[in-house]
């Protein structure tokens, strides 16, 4: 693939990652970080810390954009996301220290738990 | 359940236990998934706080801004950060926030409550794949 092409592709994928970032509050690392280790093959270390180097301008762009409208309370998520900063200082360092194979299953299972509930939740929501 | 007639809206108190212990899980998975923290925290914050959808997905978005700050330093002084890749995919990520931002400030509660619990299980199962 010709590198023009392939920033191309980076360009491309960085956009509709931050589409789904934006609708679903979420910073978009988990569709990046798959993104990077299976379709360009970086390691999952260097894959992680692109990914969170992206997520920092996706989400304060949202956040603004969302301020503006007056959605949310930014103050209050910039307090309780300070306490969370030191977190992911130790989540970081962690996972630099380990390969971390058994924790994905935790996390999937997690994930598919808490994602059947919203669904159920969403449903037996009342059309307004 | 949540009475979707009187969502919670934000509180400025500054020490809420349970925003802090929802940063806190956030920021972990964070740092050892190289994620935003926001697949936890916005279930958290609306089946646990009480959030409406809505809001819970801008909480989330704004607290991913000083986690992600703090992940980016600690993965960047061990050298693992790729500058070209992430300038690239920051580009169009920019442009798509604003965009996505712009659609959730329009989109109800039950829509952004299937799209969020869709993407989850399309998650996990994409995880249980990789695995």
């Amino acid at each position: 693939m010709s590198s023009a092409l392939l920033l191309a592709g980076f360009v491309a994928f960085g956009a509709v990652t931050g589409v789904a970032a934006g609708v679903l509050g979420v910073g978009g690392g988990v569709l990046m970080v798959p993104f990077l280790t299976l379709v360009t093959g970086m390691p999952q270390h260097a894959a992680e810390a692109t990914s969170l180097l992206v997520v920092l301008p996706t989400a304060a762009v949202a956040s603004l954009v969302l301020q503006r409208r007056g959605i949310g309370d930014l103050g209050v998520a910039l307090r309780f996301g300070v306490v969370g900063a030191a977190g992911a200082a130790g989540g970081a360092l962690l996972a630099l220290a380990l390969p971390g194979r058994s924790l994905r299953v935790v996390f999937a299972v997690f994930l598919a738990l808490v994602g059947l509930r919203l669904v159920r939740d969403g449903l037996h929501t009342e059309r307004p | 359940m949540q009475d979707a007639g009187e969502p919670r809206i934000a509180r400025a108190r500054f020490l809420d236990p349970q925003l802090l212990a929802i940063g806190l899980a956030g920021g972990v998975l964070s740092g050892l998934l190289g994620v935003g923290g926001g697949i936890v925290m916005v279930p958290l914050l609306v089946i646990w706080a009480g959030y409406a959808q809505r809001d819970a997905h801008a909480m989330s978005l704004g607290a991913i801004v000083p986690i992600s700050v703090a992940g980016v330093l600690t993965y960047g002084i061990a050298g693992q950060v790729r500058l070209p890749e992430a300038i690239a995919l920051a580009v169009g990520a920019v442009g798509g926030a604003r965009v996505g931002a712009g659609l959730l400030s329009r989109l109800g509660d039950r829509p952004l409550k299937l799209a969020f619990g869709s993407f989850l299980i399309a998650v996990a199962v994409l995880m249980a794949v990789r695995h």
